[in-house]
């Protein structure tokens, strides 16, 4: 118990160390500002580490038990501070509690109160520690580039992390709310005050509004999801039913008996407990269905009646759950699709983008676009999972094939580098919405992985922006020509990002594609709906190389053609190196370490995403019987053949 | 040292190649660049010729040799393993590349001397042939993208060399992108494939799950069509052939390097490959087979007016491929062992005379100070001896002539065409025509071939100014390569097949050509004929279509000058001189199409953000309007609380009184 322990103060270190650095960078000499920021990154950089290594290393996540999450070193965790010891994988932290304990309040329910309940699982654990690296290059790249107010623009940026880190650390759907909001603000003073156009704080009042608006209709989901899914109760003895809600729900004394619904308990506002309920709500209309359909083709002559209408009713109230759920879909996705972005709801991000300082550009796409996708996979697909399967690819897959093909457009009509960045990024993370809505293995580990490999490349090419930004202080592509014969090493660092960025197989991108593409296929996809989103999406690879490619080539290529450098340049002249060199060598070198040997990453994300991906199984099945997972096909045809 | 070392020891050389010049070119001692390149290609080439040794003395029916399976990512259904195999049909492939890169390399050493980016030139180079070396040996379909994608990403670096000359720029990012466009369909493909195939991406596997469980027919054609795509832009074939004339922007013997031997046979090598599976969609083998028809004759019209010697050769690589694509085709109808080995031999062939050809091209660019306008020189045999004399053999196998390494290869592909025009149960008119395209198309490949060996070499002297002093015959670095390629042109085919089959017998224990001989044996109920036959009538007539295309070269060009075209002959001149115009209708259909769609999506969003912004007012225009209701006058509120109580009132009254 020992090592829980001290994950859990890593984990409470992880979230909690950025705002300590924060105060720190505040107030202290600004001079020595930007050192000191560097120093916390890379502290926190080594705390990240710590807990990835024992937690994959050392301690392993459990494989597969259980369909929710189950997050690991969760503060407050009797098993993990008392002598319990096994993990309960939650909370005693209640931050607000709604009601008095409730009478039914054994051990295995939840309370009625929302908590701090953080914890660590696969999912997030990869996108904290790319949080944590990539905090870490934007603190470097910032190095030369944020000379006004240092303080304060490194301790906003150390407030931003804290944030991020906590959405992706929290179990608690209102705790999510609370720090998925809370970026907004760092985000808001950091464009606002260290922005580079003039523009700037129309741009940062945009993106606040903007996204506060979106996520108003999230906050509405999320309210609404609480509330559909209180802890279904054993209409018999009141106590929770969790196992087997068949069994337990029909009248024990005649097994053909009325299907008898559970009785609403608590509500609760735990990520794991929501989904448990949800699923068990989900299956008892189900299987109240079912058990209808059996009793009307048992039923005797007179009996057929009502028994038919006891049908109708079972399968009204489905349609009723369904409508809500699909509403509280698009409600949940509001916001998140403001913030990936989703075209046609991206149209704060080009000014935003390009208003911002690099760094936070850099930011805003490698991590705060990642909250919004990562908001799909915990939130939207577990616990409403048959509006996902529904209105998962056929809207939003539809939409974000549509964000494939329009933003690699606009992509390649833009002049201003930092814009083509901007729209290259969003071509690409309308990929990932539709490898997220594919819902299998194939396609949510493609997409989880997607995440960081994005991140990384995307991050890179804005921070590649910075070198030219800091000599010449202009974007402007057409300005540009034959740096390759003045910069070779930035040129190839450059190409090496733009490589990984069009999905060159051995770098990054390319694995994840593949995977996301591969999901695709599933035969329970393939309708026209999965055909054409596979075609749209190995288009948008080619979209991409096409952009990129003329990017290069007007750049890099020809005789050489340079803006007028700037008078007072802070940085060395010359080609890329020292400094500057860091961070991107860093992440080329990293591109180039996931695309040949991206297969620990997936091991870590394996149990989680067969979690998700079961839910997503069996919300297909309740919708369509006929649907069979083809693993389940594979499995049944080796085991055939073998036999 | 066990085979499967030896597979993964034939990568590692370029690769290691790749890693001692980067050291190199750090420690500024980037003149010495070559020499890891050219030891890693020999190595290479080396443990290449001890495989196959190997297995051409193996005492097994259908040698294979795999490497131990190594996961490179594995998630649900789609597991993908790094394994090489190493059969008949890769060792072939393998040796050549690397013999043939080997030689380049020589070449280059001297050819790219004083040339600022030396260590860049050899670096990439390297990392081009590992690519193509894991490319042939990868028995993995995500595997042999991989090296797929690489090559195509070297060809980008080396034809955009010369960076800073805005034409080589244009050449490179056109060459990636119409390679890539192919290359949608071709990862189309493979998933189609991964589905219907057990969820398999490993090939052996994949192929052995096809043969039991037979997909249907529809499902075939398309994933052999999507796999065909990318073959059509790795291949330039029709309609996806433009980039490679263009990709001679890059320095010569990166032309040789693409032309000959990596790069461009890929496609060829993915089909022969894939042969099981397109054993299964007739109709999808038709269809190669009239593209390379269709290349093959095209690619000959548009080289019989070219000026640029570059250019002429560039043509007349897509027109070859044409024709080893018009052998595949015939798969199926005819045994597939013999198709595929008509094709391959091809390409063996084909891969020495084309570097001769390219690198004889290059030492007269040498000779001339960059000139390869064949226009501004002429009568060169006085001045390069070696050049001249190594060109000639070139020449002669290209066009076909007898006892040449081009004449066997080209004999068994008509052959086979020929035969599959006579007995095909489907299609027998189109490969008919097919097969007397092919005949044309020999004929015209001599005249033009010819006509350029006789600008360039033959009539009076002439030299341009740019030359200044260097007109002399190149270096021994140059013309000793140029020496070893020839003797294998001329002797390349004599030695392997005619004697004694021992090129088809052995490509024929193939696994993967042994199973589409099966699958054709069942189709059509007849025993595959295991050996190509020497078919006097055709070689005969083979070689009389090339003489004669020869005979009128000599007659019209023998003065080493261009004639007058006569009048009624000039708008089919201009057509061929012109390429066709297909660059300018691909401009106009597609590039610029693109480009103003382009513009148009970015004015449209500026639109949506209007839209956005117009949202955004309505609060302030509702508030706008109710503004004047709070106007501080105490009457108005008055007013407006009567009028309010007397609605209210009437109201109730109204609702209780109904």
């Amino acid at each position: 118990m020992q090592l829980n322990n001290l994950l859990v103060y890593l984990l409470l270190a992880v979230l909690f160390a950025p705002l300590l650095v924060a105060l720190a960078v505040r107030w202290c000499n600004p001079k020595s500002a930007r050192a000191v920021a560097v120093y916390g990154s890379v502290l926190h950089l080594l705390i990240t580490a710590s807990l990835v290594v024992l937690n994959t290393g050392y301690m392993g996540f459990e494989k597969h038990s259980g369909l929710a999450y189950e997050p690991q070193c969760v503060p407050g965790d009797s098993g993990v501070s008392g002598m319990a010891g096994t993990n309960e994988h939650r909370t005693s932290w209640n931050l607000l509690t709604l009601a008095p304990p409730h009478a039914l309040n054994d051990y295995r329910s939840a309370p009625p109160a929302i908590q701090f309940f953080i914890g660590l699982d696969g999912l997030n654990l990869v996108m904290v520690a790319l949080t944590s690296l990539m905090f870490f290059f934007a603190v470097l790249v910032s190095w030369s580039s944020i000379t006004d107010r240092a303080g304060a623009y490194y301790a906003w940026l150390f407030v931003l992390q804290t944030a991020v880190i906590g959405a992706f650390v929290s179990f608690d759907i209102v705790l999510f709310y609370l720090f998925f909001e809370l970026t907004l603000v760092p985000v808001f003073f950091l464009i606002g005050f260290w922005g580079v156009g003039g523009a700037r704080r129309d741009a940062a009042r945009k993106f606040f509004l903007y996204t506060l608006f979106g996520s108003l209709f999230t906050l509405v989901g999320i309210i609404g999801v609480v509330l559909a899914n209180p802890m279904p109760l054993n209409p018999d003895s009141g106590k929770p039913m969790y196992n087997a809600p068949t069994q337990e729900a029909t009248n024990p004394m005649n097994p053909l008996g009325p299907h008898r619904m559970p009785t609403p308990g608590p509500i609760t506002f735990s990520i794991p407990q929501l989904i448990k309920n949800a699923y068990m709500w989900d299956t008892a209309h189900d299987e109240a269905v079912k058990s209808a359909i059996h009793r009307v083709s048992v039923a005797g002559k007179n009996a057929t009646a009502d028994r038919q209408k006891e049908l109708d009713d079972a399968r009204a109230t489905v349609a009723t759950r369904r409508t809500m759920i699909a509403w509280l879909f698009f409600a949940l996705m509001a916001g998140l699709a403001v913030k990936i972005p989703i075209v046609p709801l991206h149209t704060w991000l080009p000014a935003a983008y390009s208003e911002a300082p690099l760094p936070i550009t850099m930011l805003l796409t490698a991590v705060l676009a990642k909250l919004g996708t990562y908001g799909i996979l915990r939130i939207v697909i577990p616990i409403v999972p048959e509006a996902a399967v529904v209105y998962g690819l056929p809207v939003m897959g539809t939409l974000g094939a549509i964000g494939i093909v329009y933003a690699a457009f606009c992509a390649y009509a833009q002049r201003d580098l930092k814009l083509l960045a901007a729209y290259s990024s969003v071509s690409h993370l309308g990929f990932l919405v539709i490898g997220l809505f594919a819902m299998n293995r194939e396609a949510l580990s493609g997409s989880v992985l997607h995440m960081v490999n994005h991140g990384l490349s995307a991050g890179a090419m804005f921070a590649l922006l910075v070198f030219l930004s800091q000599r010449y202080r202009t974007l402007d592509a057409t300005q540009y020509g034959g740096l390759w014969g003045k910069y070779p090493r930035y040129t190839f660092f450059t190409i090496v990002i733009c490589l990984a960025g069009v999905g060159m197989p051995g770098l990054n991108n390319f694995v994840s594609e593949m995977l996301m593409l591969a999901g695709l296929f599933d035969t329970r996809n393939l309708k026209l709906v999965g055909y054409s989103l596979a075609i749209v999406s190995a288009v948008g690879i080619l979209l991409s190389s096409w952009y990129i490619f003329t990017m290069l080539r007007r750049v890099f290529f020809g005789p050489l053609q340079e803006p007028a450098r700037i008078e007072a340049v802070t940085v060395p002249p010359g080609d890329i190196g020292g400094r500057e060199l860091v961070p991107v060598a860093f992440m080329a070198a990293l591109c180039l370490t996931l695309g040949l040997y991206p297969q620990p990453l997936l091991d870590v994300i394996e149990t989680d995403v067969n979690r998700v991906s079961q839910l997503a199984n069996r919300a297909r099945l309740r919708i369509d019987p006929t649907a069979v997972n083809p693993a389940d096909a594979v499995e049944s045809e080796r085991q055939r053949v073998y036999e | 040292m066990s085979d499967p070392d030896l597979a993964l020891l034939a990568l590692a050389f370029p690769l290691g190649a790749v890693f001692l010049v980067a050291l190199l070119a750090t420690l500024r001692c980037g003149k010495y660049a070559h020499l890891p390149t050219i030891g890693g290609f020999a190595m290479s080439a080396a443990v290449s010729v001890v495989m196959l040794v190997n297995l051409v003395t193996s005492p097994e029916a259908h040698p294979a040799i795999h490497t131990e399976p190594l996961t490179w990512f594995s998630a649900g259904l789609l597991n993908v393993s790094f394994t090489l195999t190493v059969d008949p049909l890769s060792a072939v492939m393998l040796t050549t590349v690397t013999f043939i890169a080997t030689w380049i390399a020589i070449f280059s050493a001297s050819y790219m001397h004083h040339d600022e980016g030396y260590a860049r030139y050899f670096g990439i180079m390297s990392l081009f042939v590992f690519f193509m070396c894991l490319l042939v040996l990868a028995n993995n379909f995500l595997v042999l993208l991989a090296g797929w994608e690489g090559v195509g990403l070297c060809s980008y670096l080396l034809v955009g060399y010369y960076y800073a000359k805005p034409s080589a720029a244009a050449a490179a990012r056109k060459a990636f992108l119409v390679t890539r466009l192919g290359d949608v369909g071709f990862v189309l493909g493979i998933f189609v494939l991964w589905r219907v195939g057990g969820y398999h991406t490993d090939m052996t596997l994949l192929f052995e799950h096809i043969k039991n469980v037979p997909p249907s027919s529809g499902t075939m054609v398309a994933a052999c069509l999507l796999l065909f795509c990318g073959a059509v832009g790795k291949s330039a074939q029709l309609p996806l052939y433009v980039w490679l004339p263009d990709a001679m922007e890059g320095p010569t013997p990166v032309s040789a390097l693409i032309h000959a031997a990596t790069m461009v046979t890929a496609g060829v090598y993915l089909l022969a490959r894939c042969a099981p599976l397109f054993v299964l969609a007739p109709s999808v083998q038709m269809i190669v087979c009239v593209t390379g028809g269709l290349t093959a004759f095209l690619a000959a019209f548009i080289a019989l007016t070219q000026t640029d010697l570059k250019r002429v050769l560039a043509y007349s690589t897509v027109s070859q491929l044409g024709f080893m694509f018009m052998a595949l085709g015939t798969s199926g109808v005819v045994t597939p062992s013999l198709a595929v080995t008509a094709a391959i031999f091809h390409l063996f062939t084909h891969a020495f005379f084309k570097a001769l050809l390219f690198l004889g091209s290059g030492s007269v660019m040498h000779a001339m100070g960059d000139v390869i306008d064949m226009r501004k020189f002429g009568g060169l045999r006085r001045v390069m001896p070696i050049t001249h004399i190594t060109f000639l053999c070139g020449c002669a196998a290209l066009a076909g002539l007898p006892i040449f390494a081009g004449f066997w290869s080209k004999d068994q592909i008509l052959d086979v065409l020929d035969h599959a025009g006579h007995h095909a149960l489907r299609y027998q008119m189109v490969y008919f025509t097919v097969f007397v395209l092919s005949l044309l198309t020999a004929g015209m490949t001599a005249y033009y071939t010819f006509r350029a060996y006789f600008l360039t070499f033959w009539g009076e002297t002439l030299i341009p100014p740019e030359a200044g002093h260097h007109a002399h015959e190149s270096p021994r670095g140059m013309t000793i390569p140029l020496i070893v390629l020839a003797i294998g042109a001329v002797f390349a085919g004599l030695a392997v097949e005619p004697l004694t089959h021992g090129f088809s017998g052995f490509l024929a224990r193939t696994p993967g050509l042994h199973s589409a001989n099966e699958a054709y044996a069942t189709r059509v109920n007849l025993a595959p004929t295991e050996h190509p036959h020497f078919n006097l009538t055709i070689a005969a007539a083979g070689t009389g279509v090339s003489l004669f295309g020869i005979a009128v070269a000599f007659v019209l060009f023998r003065s080493g000058k261009l004639a007058e075209v006569p009048s009624p002959l000039r708008p089919i001149h201009a057509m061929s001189q012109n390429k066709m115009y297909v660059d300018e209708v691909y401009y106009g259909a597609v590039v610029k199409p693109a480009e103003l769609l382009a513009n148009g999506s970015r004015q449209f969003d500026g639109f949506l953000d209007s839209l956005a912004r117009l949202v955004s007012f309505l609060p302030r225009l509702m508030a706008a309007a109710l503004r004047p209701l709070q106007n501080g006058l105490v009457q108005f509120y008055a007013l407006g609380m009567i009028l309010g109580l007397a609605v209210f009132v009437s109201f109730v009254v109204f609702k209780v009184s109904r």
